[in-house]
Formats: structure tokens, C-alpha cells, sequence
């Protein structure tokens, strides 16, 4: 239970500290729509093949720009007496949860945008939405551990973008063919054999977070 | 001069034995792979058939090239035939030797098919007692004009060819398929490289993990030695089996082969494993966060080229993908070279990693970085 606790309270810490700095998470969207606007003024005619490449694309790297001051935002200090008040893993966990919440607002938002320049191919919504909440969870848990290495490193943008971008390729694989299928390009008889890859990536990757965090913050 | 060598005969001088003997067994392993990989020729088969589609009620005069073949030596006629299934089958009725590598077959197909289809598909056997026998699953397609409703025609003047007496020769040979051809030869430097990067990796990872349960720096060296060993054979396998695309599906690079794609991508994550240590001063910190990160990547390795490629279909042998050799890919004299070859380069691996160890303590000492 205490556990549980720490991470609320912790989760309660990360939102305050975003509420504070709103200008982040709207600098984030604006960067969204805009590229939204960049790629759909160049390309004019989007094919629902386009639309459901472009949407991921764009998901990806306004993922890596959201969660990449995951853990610079804060200065080291400050980091340290966290992690002596509580647990390394409920510090990861919190992280991972609230940046999965972010990741999937993102994305809501996002497919919103998507709907407003470009229609919505969507065929099957349910399917697409258990697909943005599956990404989101993948995404979240590589680009969260990620930039805790980077962070510890001198040139962590860079870093983030060269460790995690091949990392996260299963994930993006994945999740292209379970939305191409909710876009109906392709029938799929077995989207349950997707999903579950997926989770079970999901499962690996935060079970890997958590037995090596706590190697990783202490310095 | 003879005292010289006896003197290096002493037991005593055999004590490098003890220690070295992997590094020498390794080398005679390599070597051993190579010479019979490369010097064992492949079985008498046939590279190709003319011609590929005939009609029922006709005469035909099949021009058969062989590969590796002897025709000329062989004391009886060769004996060549068309088959449609375990019971049908059709002999030649005249076959006459051109050289040792053609061969000319006539054959007069029967007015009806053995079956109710407009089209049948045959396959070729060719049996001599020199050269052994050889076949050619599927390849002649025989249409028919008109369909025997109860087959009884067809199925009687496809009786008469039985097949049998067959000789079968049982020397050292690589099975030889058509469409590899010599490159068969590539499974003993492509796929080794593949079983030993993975071995070397796997050992990497438990110095890594070694490093993190002791702090002691000399198992970050040793992580980052297996670490370089294994992604430079990565290379060697990615560059090996792109010669083998080229020759065999017609390209150097296929976006389609998820595989080949896959293991670019796992490389990139060991190359960036080499730019995350280059961005550290402290050796501490570099040893213990690139620790932890290839411990990561290593379990992200497992879901991109074990997991990811099982999901869908793809070139290399393997139903649907899957990432083993059936036993229609690998025949026992291939096992031969091909298990000595991966204990082999897994053995020069250790070599060659232990050799950078060394440099690198070496480098810790003397220039302390």
C-alpha cells in the first residue's frame, strides 16, 4: 500500500509542476498541429494509407519532444531529495503513468487535429482508440526509461532520439498494422495476436524498467 | 636444431596447451569449415528443363541440362522419367547421352491425363548407375485436350512407366538445389556469424549484469569487448547474407524481408550503445548507465528479431517466417560444417574480445582513458 501511496503522491507532484509550466505542454500541441499543417500543405491529397502512416509519425516524434525533459526538467538537487524521501521504482512507475496519460491526451488531441485538416479514415474506433492506448503505454515506458539515460548524459536530445527510436520500431510496427486494420486496408483475422505482441512488448519493456532503474538514478 | 625441438617436446612446455587450447581449437575449427565448406563439391543434380509445358497425344524431345552430372561415364542407359503421383507414371522411350552435362529424352504422351484436370503437373526423375538419381519436384505442366470422365485411359498408359531399380549414391556431397546453387555453400559463413553474434552478445550481457551486482570496472571492459566482437559479427552477417540476397532474390536489400530489416535496426541499437559510452566522462557512470542500457537493448533485441519476425512472412527458409532451419534446409553432411563453424567463430569471438580487453586495460593504465 505504501507503494500505491507514494506513487499518488508523486503523480500529484507531476501534474502540479506541468500545471506550472503550462507553457510546455502547449508549446507540445502547438508543435503537433503545426507539423500537422507542414506535412498536409506539401502532400494535398492524403490516401487513407498516408493519413494512418503520417498520424504514427507524427504521434512519434511528438512523443520523443514531450518525454524528453522527462527527467531534465528538474534540477539534479532537487532529483536527489526525491529519491532519498522514496522508493526508485514508484519514481519510475509515477513517471510511466503520468506520462502515458500525457502521450494519450497527446494522441487524442492529435487524431482531433487529424479529423480537422485531413477527415477521418477510421473505420473501426474502437479498434483505433485500444491501438492510441496501447501506443501510448509502449511509448511511453522506452522514451521514460530513455531519457533517464540520456539524461545522465551530456547531449541528451540527440542521445534520446538515437537509444530510443530503434527501441521503439516492434512497438511502431505493431501498432501500423493494428490501425491499418482498424482503417480496414488490410484484413486482419487475427488482431488479437497483435494486440497481444503488443502487450507482451509493453510487459518486457517495463519489467526491464523496473529491475534496472534503481541502477540508474543513484550517482 | 632436433635438440631444439625435442626440448620443446617436454611435458612441461605443454603447460599453453592447458590454457590456450580453445584459441587453437577454435582456429582448426575455422579452418576445417572453410576447406570442406568450399572444397566439398555438390550432389549430380539437374539446372534445367526444355520443355517446361507439352500436350497429351504428342512427341516431345526433352533437353535435360545437368549440374555436376557424368553421363557419359555411366555403364546402362540413363533412364529418365515424367511422374504424376505415387502410382503414374511415364518412362522415356529413347534417352541418348549428348555430353556429360545434356541429355536428350523422347517421350510420347498418352492421349488422356490419369486425372479429370485440363492440367496435370509432372515431375522429372533421371537415374544412371554413375551419377545416382536425381529429381525435379513440379516442373512440367501437360495439358490435355479433351477430359477421360473415368479416367480409366489415362490412368492405364501412365501405369506402364514403373519406376525402379533406382540407384542411389552415398558420397560426402551438399545437396544441391536449383535455385542456390553453389551459394549453398554461404550457410556455413552466414548463419554461423548469426549463432556466434548471439552467443557473444548473450555473454556480454552477463558481464553487464556482472558489472551492476559487483561495480568493478574490468566487467564493463569485458561487456563493451563482446559488445564491439558481436556487433562487427552482426556486419559480417548482414554484409554476407546481402551477397547471398543479391545472388538469390535479386537484390542487395529488400524492405519486404522483415528480417534483414529487423536485425539493421538491432545493429543501430548496438551502434548507439558505442555513441551512449562515448558520452560520458565519469568511467563510473559511463560503465554503470551503458550497463543498464544494454541490458535494455538486449531485451528490445529479443522482441525485434524473434518476436517481430514470426509475425509475418518472409524469405529466408522457415515456414511463415519462422526464424529456424527446417530439416528440408539442412541435410546431414551440411551439420557436418555447419555446427563446427558456429563453435568455431563463437571461439575466435572470445579470442578476439579478450584481445581488446587487454588493449583496453592496457589503455586504462597507461593513458587513463
Amino acid at each position: 500500500m505504501n507503494l500505491v501511496r507514494e506513487i499518488s503522491i508523486l503523480l500529484q507532484k507531476e501534474i502540479k509542476i506541468e500545471w506550472r509550466q503550462k507553457h510546455a505542454i502547449g508549446g507540445i500541441l502547438l508543435y503537433v498541429v503545426s507539423t500537422i499543417f507542414v506535412v498536409y500543405s506539401a502532400i494535398k491529397s492524403v490516401t487513407p494509407n498516408v493519413w494512418n502512416a503520417l498520424f504514427w509519425i507524427v504521434i512519434l516524434f511528438a512523443s520523443v519532444n514531450a518525454l524528453v525533459k522527462s527527467f531534465v526538467q528538474e534540477n539534479s538537487s532537487r532529483q536527489l531529495y526525491y529519491y532519498t524521501l522514496s522508493n526508485p521504482t514508484a519514481i519510475i512507475l509515477a513517471k510511466i503513468i503520468y506520462n502515458s496519460g500525457l502521450l494519450l491526451l497527446l494522441s487524442f488531441l492529435s487524431f482531433a487535429a487529424f479529423t480537422l485538416f485531413a477527415g477521418n479514415p477510421v473505420k473501426d474506433t474502437g479498434q483505433f482508440y485500444l491501438a492510441i492506448f496501447l501506443g501510448s503505454l509502449g511509448f511511453s515506458i522506452t522514451f521514460t526509461f530513455i531519457a533517464a539515460i540520456s539524461a545522465k548524459a551530456n547531449n541528451s536530445a540527440t542521445l534520446m532520439a538515437i537509444l530510443s527510436f530503434p527501441l521503439v520500431i516492434p512497438i511502431i510496427l505493431t501498432l501500423l498494422k493494428l490501425s491499418a486494420n482498424a482503417l480496414r486496408l488490410l484484413q486482419d483475422t487475427s488482431v488479437w495476436k497483435d494486440i497481444l505482441t503488443l502487450l507482451a512488448i509493453d510487459l518486457l519493456m517495463i519489467a526491464m524498467a523496473f529491475i534496472l532503474f534503481p541502477f540508474l538514478w543513484r550517482d | 636444431m632436433i635438440r631444439f625441438c625435442l626440448s620443446n617436446l617436454k611435458p612441461r612446455k605443454f603447460i599453453f596447451m592447458r590454457k590456450y587450447w580453445w584459441k587453437i581449437l577454435g582456429v582448426i575449427l575455422i579452418i576445417y569449415s572453410f576447406t570442406l565448406g568450399l572444397l566439398v563439391p555438390l550432389k549430380p543434380g539437374i539446372s534445367s528443363i526444355d520443355p517446361g509445358s507439352m500436350r497429351t497425344a504428342s512427341s516431345y524431345q526433352m533437353e535435360i541440362v545437368g549440374y555436376n552430372t557424368f553421363y557419359t561415364r555411366a555403364q546402362d542407359a540413363v533412364r529418365v522419367w515424367l511422374k504424376y503421383d505415387s502410382i503414374h507414371a511415364l518412362a522415356a522411350s529413347k534417352t541418348r547421352v549428348v555430353n556429360d552435362r545434356s541429355l536428350v529424352a523422347d517421350f510420347d504422351i498418352p492421349k488422356y491425363l490419369p486425372t479429370n484436370d485440363r492440367v496435370g503437373v509432372v515431375s522429372v526423375i533421371v537415374d544412371d548407375d554413375y551419377n545416382g538419381f536425381s529429381v525435379v519436384p513440379s516442373t512440367v505442366f501437360i495439358t490435355q485436350d479433351s477430359v477421360d470422365k473415368d479416367i480409366v485411359a489415362g490412368s492405364s498408359a501412365w501405369k506402364q512407366g514403373r519406376i525402379g531399380n533406382i540407384h542411389s549414391k552415398d558420397q560426402f556431397n551438399f545437396p544441391f538445389r536449383v535455385q542456390l546453387s553453389e551459394t549453398i555453400r554461404n550457410l556455413y559463413f552466414h548463419v554461423p556469424f548469426w549463432f556466434s553474434m548471439f552467443i557473444i552478445f548473450i555473454a556480454g550481457i552477463t558481464q553487464s549484469i556482472g558489472y551492476l551486482s559487483t561495480n568493478k570496472l574490468e566487467y564493463d571492459y569485458k561487456s563493451m569487448s563482446f559488445t564491439l566482437v558481436g556487433t562487427v559479427f552482426g556486419i559480417i552477417g548482414l554484409c554476407t547474407g546481402m551477397i547471398w540476397a543479391k545472388d538469390t532474390w535479386g537484390t542487395y536489400w529488400s524492405w519486404q524481408e522483415v528480417k534483414m530489416n529487423m536485425t539493421a535496426i538491432a545493429l543501430l541499437i548496438y551502434l548507439s550503445y558505442f555513441i551512449l559510452r562515448h558520452s560520458f566522462d565519469d568511467d563510473e557512470r559511463r560503465a554503470r548507465i551503458s550497463a543498464v542500457f544494454s541490458i535494455f537493448a538486449f531485451a528490445a533485441m529479443i522482441a525485434l528479431l524473434y518476436v517481430v519476425p514470426r509475425m509475418v512472412s518472409s524469405l529466408h527458409p522457415g515456414s511463415g517466417g519462422n526464424p529456424a532451419l527446417g530439416a528440408d534446409d539442412l541435410d546431414n553432411s551440411m551439420r557436418l560444417v555447419f555446427y563446427p563453424a558456429i563453435i568455431g567463430w563463437t571461439l575466435l569471438g572470445v579470442w578476439m574480445a579478450s584481445l581488446i580487453y587487454r588493449m583496453q586495460v592496457l589503455r586504462d593504465k597507461l593513458y587513463d582513458y
